[in-house]
């Protein structure tokens, strides 16, 4: 029994590193530009519309984090393995994976943006100077968190898996996350924000992003803000879900029948999902209803 | 037609003779391990095999709309495939090897519901943003009806998009598509873990106590990196974007499945060979 209440007790734990690490993730992939919105960011320029938004996307946000995260867990793990203290070492490992994120926002931002010189797209030093900082702070901030629960369920819940590898599996797994919940607020929300809300970009306006804040030019720190609210912290969710339901479900009814107990536990909630989703995707046919008439719809 | 909707069709096609030289490449491969190791060499690469397949035919159902899905001008997930399926695949191949200890059949379906239960998790949030952060509702490009709520779709499509969102059956797709990647990654690892677990003392001459760390990292990082082989392949096949099983994409899977097969077998073969050798 004291044991089911520890585990519990590190799985919400794990949870809630994990929305944390979700959140973080999301804004830090907002204000780089990283990710498919990137790709308006990039083909803006092509189409005459000059910005001075971030440009950072050298690869998709799983395979990114995933790097990331396990080099992070790699270095921790070295850093235990030499008598480091565990919150000193996850501490140190992270910030070397940072430092490696800053190297990559800062030469894909130059390598990117000096691809578009012959679309008179110029590379801003003080963009490099003012967002490279906060991508790294965020980026330190999802690093960190997954690499702590890595080591959790390394070494509270005994999984097998080494840390470096876990680093590498929940990173992809991170980013995956982050990506899908977050990728289209921000690209169609933030970026077409001087297109109609509750419509999906028409194909013809594509590139014309909107360039210009409230006073000058808009930056990819106003864009962090305005996704971390609704972008950030649906990522946030959908990974600490995915983090504590996965765990949850073992660490309690694993030893039911002989491990059919977590399998039903997690086909049950697949199915409330289901249901959840089912329940939107009906609310919105209702609530919104058709952009044309049935009969005239091609 | 528009943009999205001009996506080259010509992919589709199937060459039978290019099908026949991968079966007969399979066949060689496997006939190769028999004669290296003939017991359980031969055991793990058919395994290996079977879950590399199920990675491959599984990604076809995860609905993956890329950039296009980022602006809301196309339905699905906004990220790759290969990425995606590789994050619910890894999520189960985690939930798997916890379980290893529980036999084959158990961990296997174990891995499987972690995978189904990320893409689940997953979907369900993506259409949490599009319909109460974006108001737009869902919307398939592909299909007139949606195959198993029989809603319509074309009304529900924003004017210049090829629609939006996840429509149920899109839903449906991706959590069955998580399911089978999680369960191909188990097993691969499971397979490896076996093998590896029985012959690396021999190989290294240590207590099997010992070997278990190093078992444990190996057929992991196998396993990751067999997932990523097969994910990757089938991308290729899907060329980029899908919308699930009613895509008509969808149908473009036996020559994925043996491209997974002969992919799978090498990959597999050389971390066979490791130990064998």
């Amino acid at each position: 029994m004291e044991q089911i209440v520890f585990g519990i007790g590190i799985t919400a734990l794990t949870g809630a590193l994990a929305t944390i690490a979700g959140s973080a993730e999301d804004t830090e992939s907002n204000i780089g530009s990283q990710g498919d919105p990137n790709s308006q960011v990039q083909l803006a320029p092509q189409m005459g519309f000059l910005h001075r938004i971030f440009n950072k996307a050298v690869a998709g946000e799983p395979p990114a984090y995933g790097l990331w995260c396990a080099l992070g867990a790699g270095l921790a793990w070295a850093f235990m393995a030499m008598q480091i203290n565990a919150v000193l070492a996850i501490v140190l490992g992270c910030v070397l994976a940072v430092l490696v994120q800053g190297v990559y926002a800062t030469t894909a931002y130059l390598g990117r943006t000096a691809s578009l010189a012959k679309f008179g797209q110029p590379v801003y030093i003080d963009v490099i100077k003012s967002m490279t900082s906060v991508t790294m702070a965020h980026a330190f901030i999802a690093i960190f968190c997954t690499v702590t629960l890595c080591h959790l369920i390394n070494g509270a819940l005994g999984h097998p898996f080494p840390l470096p590898l876990l680093g590498l599996i929940w990173g992809i797994a991170l980013g995956a996350a982050g990506s899908a919940t977050g990728n289209p607020y921000y690209g169609k929300e933030r970026q077409y924000q001087n297109q109609k809300f509750g419509a999906g970009v028409p194909i013809s306006a594509s590139g014309n992003i909107v360039r210009y804040a409230e006073a000058g030019e808009r930056n990819s720190l106003d864009n962090g803000f305005f996704t971390h609210k609704i972008g950030g912290s649906a990522s946030g969710i959908c990974f600490g879900l995915i983090v504590f339901l996965e765990i949850w479900r073992t660490i309690l009814f694993e030893e039911i029948s002989a491990g059919w107990g977590a399998i039903v536990v997690g086909i049950l909630m697949i199915l409330i999902f289901t249901v959840a989703d089912r329940y939107i995707e009906v609310w919105a046919r209702k609530n919104y209803g058709p952009y044309t008439e049935a009969k005239v719809a091609s | 037609m528009s943009a999205v909707a001009a996506k080259p069709q010509a992919g589709g096609a199937m060459n039978p003779t290019a099908m026949v030289i991968g079966i007969v490449m399979l066949l060689i491969i496997l006939a190769l391990c028999w004669y290296v190791s003939p017991g359980l060499g031969l055991m793990a690469l058919i395994g290996i095999t079977i879950g590399g397949v199920l990675i491959g035919f599984g990604t076809h159902f995860v609905p993956v709309g890329g950039a296009p899905a980022a602006m809301g001008q196309a339905p699905g997930i906004a990220t790759g495939v290969a990425m995606l399926a590789a994050g619910a695949g890894l999520a189960g191949l985690f939930g798997g090897a916890w379980a290893a200890e529980q036999g084959l059949v158990v961990a296997t379906v174990t891995g499987g519901v972690g995978g189904g239960l990320m893409m689940a998790i997953t979907c369900m949030m993506v259409n949490f943003v599009y319909v109460f952060g974006m108001g737009i509702p869902s919307a398939s490009g592909k299909v007139a009806k949606d195959p198993i709520t029989g809603d319509t779709q074309a009304e529900f499509k924003s004017q210049g998009t090829e629609g939006h969102g996840l429509p149920f059956v899109s839903f449906v797709g991706g959590v069955i598509g998580g399911f089978l990647g999680g369960a191909g990654g188990t097993l691969i690892y499971l397979q490896l873990l076996q093998l590896y677990e029985a012959t690396l003392p021999a190989v290294m001459g240590v207590p099997p106590a010992q070997v278990m760390p190093i078992a444990v990292a190996a057929a992991g990082i196998f396993a990751v990196g067999l997932f990523l082989v097969n994910a990757v392949l089938t991308a290729y096949n899907i060329t980029g974007t899908i919308e699930g099983p009613h895509d008509p994409k969808f149908k473009r899977w036996p020559r994925s499945i043996v491209a997974s097969a002969v992919a799978s077998a090498l990959c597999g073969f050389v971390a066979i060979l490791i130990v064998a050798l």
